[in-house]
């Protein structure tokens, strides 16, 4: 089992970050405007920010994943749990991608997409950006060695 | 070839209706024009010649090419688009006719392919000669191309002849008229209805007592239903008149419609899945409903009628059969989640009760117009709860047939899933925060079929945990069986067989059956382990309705050779 790299949870945190502050800004801007008490807007993105830190943290402590030989066998989930085996058959394409924050702190993901109907779903985040690439390369050559007439 | 020389006139009326409507709905806003004016006449009859030029120009471009192994169509005015469609992708091959297009002898054709949420390419309009041509070609070339050169010959004779695999009797179809239900019109009807509120208010006495308020919701609503269900029964007869499924050798074909024709073609290769539904209505008189999916866009998904190879409805026997007559199934003996589960159905729903008393209960008390709501009405649905959280795990289950995952879901409107193996794209096990409370887990199949997009995918849900890991073992271990098995069936019939692939093969599965012995040998160990330490210990917890087990040969693999994969290697 394969654990995701640590520096992911900064990247998480700072989106939980964004959207706090975001979420603050607006709820400080109506209070002003109604001439409310900042605070309770104030508290919500406290709130918001902590809440994110935390997810994060489990976020990071759930996730595993394995490339196998015939399958890609992912386990991830803070409220949910979901674990996704995806076969290599099924695979339709593989891309390397990296956000900006991913960039920020020089990571990349890798998202696999199969023709079923929750296809995107499978993304494997914080990767190395050459870990990402060799992930890519490798399953490129594996989609390939595997029949393509399976894929639909 | 070209389009029917007829569909230019057809068409540009066709665009001119639709502009000259939205002209008359200018003017009668009051955009100054007059409708009887000159100018505006002028403005129609300009309308219409530039709809004719145009459409004479789209058809003098539009063309379209049965070649050796694509589909290719030329078209587009301003801007030229050309495309070819390997046959091998085409998934089906629809036909609609409308009543006015049947009056001038024209079809239109359409063509879909996997992926994509639209029609890959639309033919409109062709004779209606041509369309079945095009569709009957398209067919052949499909088998050609699958096939070697000595097995057409074989064909050529057979693919004449159908067998007509379900036809639908008038009272058939005046039961799906009778049974359908549009949940659709009574929300149109009420998003209506609070929009004239307005309007209706100065009606109704302002200070009306509440019990005549009451009943004029009451006859409202009732008044709703009864208009729901005409206009459910009408376009369930208008849409499945003269239902007919045929079969080729690799494909079903159907008909239907009353006022607009459909009739279309399934490969049997692109079925992804197949639902039977019914409700307790449709039990007690002993039909059900039976779709079939394909992975490509369904025709009419827009209007919301799904897959179009449904079998709206037809005895249980006849559409069991029918099912078994697309892709043969045993009759499935389904394993059920854990008794326990029950009580968590009995919590939801009183919690629900609770919210809508609670909600109900509010509103009489802070609202002076409800003041005399009877809120403890819902209460007296308390007693319904627990049967509908029995028949809510009654008709949960999941059975791991030779070929087919079936699933089984739905208190009150019953779907039972079929899927192949080797259809599954993926498998997904979700457990959510509740879940991980009752120990249980919901194990997903997903397949590329379009219904699945509105979130109806074969679904073992709320199986124990033990049992969901099993499951999702042995669902990817079938599908790369049934695919090996498949890659097989394939190259066996070629010239070209590799040998050396069919030896890999052969040891794969061979490799196989030892790990299954094994697995099947270590498992007293582990399961006696887990039921250690397992903390939940009530008694009937641990009995998950074993009596319902299948199949007791292909116990679930915790199989030995997926596992050091897992831990060994890693992308590193």
């Amino acid at each position: 089992m394969n654990k995701l790299h640590p520096r992911i949870r900064i990247v998480w945190v700072l989106r939980a970050i964004i959207i706090g502050v975001v979420v603050g800004a607006i709820g400080v801007g109506l209070s002003t405007a109604l001439e409310a008490s900042p605070l309770v807007p104030v508290g919500m993105a406290a709130i918001i920010i902590l809440l994110g830190v935390v997810h994060a943290v489990l976020r990071y402590r759930n996730w595993r994943y394995v490339v196998g030989e015939d399958a890609i066998y992912l386990e991830r989930g803070v409220l949910t749990e979901i674990r996704t085996e995806v076969p290599l058959v099924r695979i339709q394409h593989v891309d390397s991608r990296r956000s900006a924050f991913e960039r920020l702190v020089g990571l990349a993901s890798t998202v696999v997409y199969t023709a079923g109907s929750r296809g995107a779903d499978v993304m494997i985040p914080g990767l190395t950006p050459s870990d990402a690439d060799g992930l890519r390369k490798r399953l490129k050559r594996l989609v390939i060695d595997s029949d393509g007439e399976d894929a639909v | 070839m070209k389009l029917a020389p007829a569909s230019i006139p057809y068409r540009a009326f066709q665009k001119a209706t639709s502009l000259g409507i939205t002209l008359v709905f200018i003017a009668s806003i009051g955009a100054g024009i007059r409708i009887g004016s000159p100018t505006f006449l002028l403005l129609i009859v300009g309308i219409l010649l530039a709809a004719l030029t145009y459409e004479i120009a789209y058809y003098k471009r539009f063309g379209y090419e049965l070649t050796d192994d694509t589909f290719d169509i030329r078209s587009g005015v301003f801007s030229r688009r050309e495309r070819e469609i390997p046959y091998g992708r085409i998934q089906n091959v629809d036909i609609s006719r409308n009543v006015l297009q049947r009056l001038v002898g024209l079809s239109a054709v359409n063509i879909e392919t996997a992926g994509g949420g639209s029609t890959e390419a639309a033919i409109q309009y062709v004779t209606a000669f041509e369309g079945k041509r095009l569709q009957q070609d398209i067919r052949r070339y499909k088998r050609d191309e699958s096939k070697t050169p000595a097995d057409t010959d074989a064909d050529a004779d057979r693919s004449v002849d159908e067998e007509v695999l379900f036809e639908i009797a008038p009272s058939e179809l005046a039961l799906s008229g009778i049974l359908s239900f549009d949940p659709r019109v009574p929300g149109l009807i009420l998003a209506v209805a609070t929009g004239s509120i307005p309007f209706v208010s100065p009606i109704v006495p302002v200070d009306a007592p509440v019990m005549i308020l009451l009943a004029l919701f009451a006859v409202l609503l009732v008044g709703g239903m009864v208009l729901a269900w005409i206009v459910g029964a009408i376009s369930a007869v208008v849409n499945y008149w003269g239902f007919r499924l045929t079969r080729s050798d690799d494909e079903l074909r159907y008909e239907r419609g009353l006022l607009q024709r459909y009739s279309g073609t399934i490969p049997f290769d692109k079925i992804q899945a197949m639902t039977i539904k019914d409700n307790p209505l449709k039990r007690r008189a002993g039909y059900a409903t039976l779709a079939v999916e394909t992975a490509g866009y369904a025709p009419g998904q827009a209007s919301s009628r799904g897959s179009e190879a449904a079998v709206p409805i037809a005895s249980r026997r006849r559409v069991e059969t029918l099912a078994n007559e697309i892709a043969p199934f045993e009759q499935p003996t389904f394993k059920r989640p854990p008794k326990r589960i029950r009580r968590r159905y009995l919590a939801r729903y009183l919690i629900a009760l609770g919210a809508i008393t609670a909600v109900l209960y509010g509103l009489a008390v802070w609202v002076d117009a409800a003041a005399g709501v009877p809120w403890y009405l819902p209460v007296i649905a308390v007693l319904a709860t627990p049967i509908a959280a029995h028949y809510k795990w009654l008709h949960r289950g999941y059975s791991v047939g030779e070929n087919h995952l079936v699933t089984r879901n739905g208190f009150w409107s019953r779907e039972t899933k079929l899927v192949a193996y080797y259809r599954i794209q993926t498998v997904i096990d979700t457990r959510t925060i509740f879940q991980r409370r009752w120990s249980v887990a919901t194990v997903i199949a997903d397949t590329a079929g379009s219904l699945s997009l509105l979130g109806t995918d074969a679904a073992a849900i709320d199986i124990d945990q033990r049992d969901a890991d099993r499951l999702r073992e042995e669902l990817t271990e079938r599908l790369r069986v049934a695919l090996v098995e498949r890659r097989r069936q394939r190259t066996g019939g070629f010239e070209w067989f590799d040998e050396d692939d069919e030896q890999a093969a052969e040891e794969h599965t061979v490799d196989e059956q030892t790990a299954n012995t094994q697995a099947t040998e270590t498992q007293p160990d582990d399961t006696q382990t887990d039921n250690e330490q397992t903390t939940n210990t009530q008694t009937d917890d641990e009995q998950s309705s074993e009596e319902h087990v299948v199949d007791e040969g292909h116990e679930p693999n915790d199989s030995d050779h997926t596992a050091p994969d897992r831990d060994g290697d890693s992308t590193n």
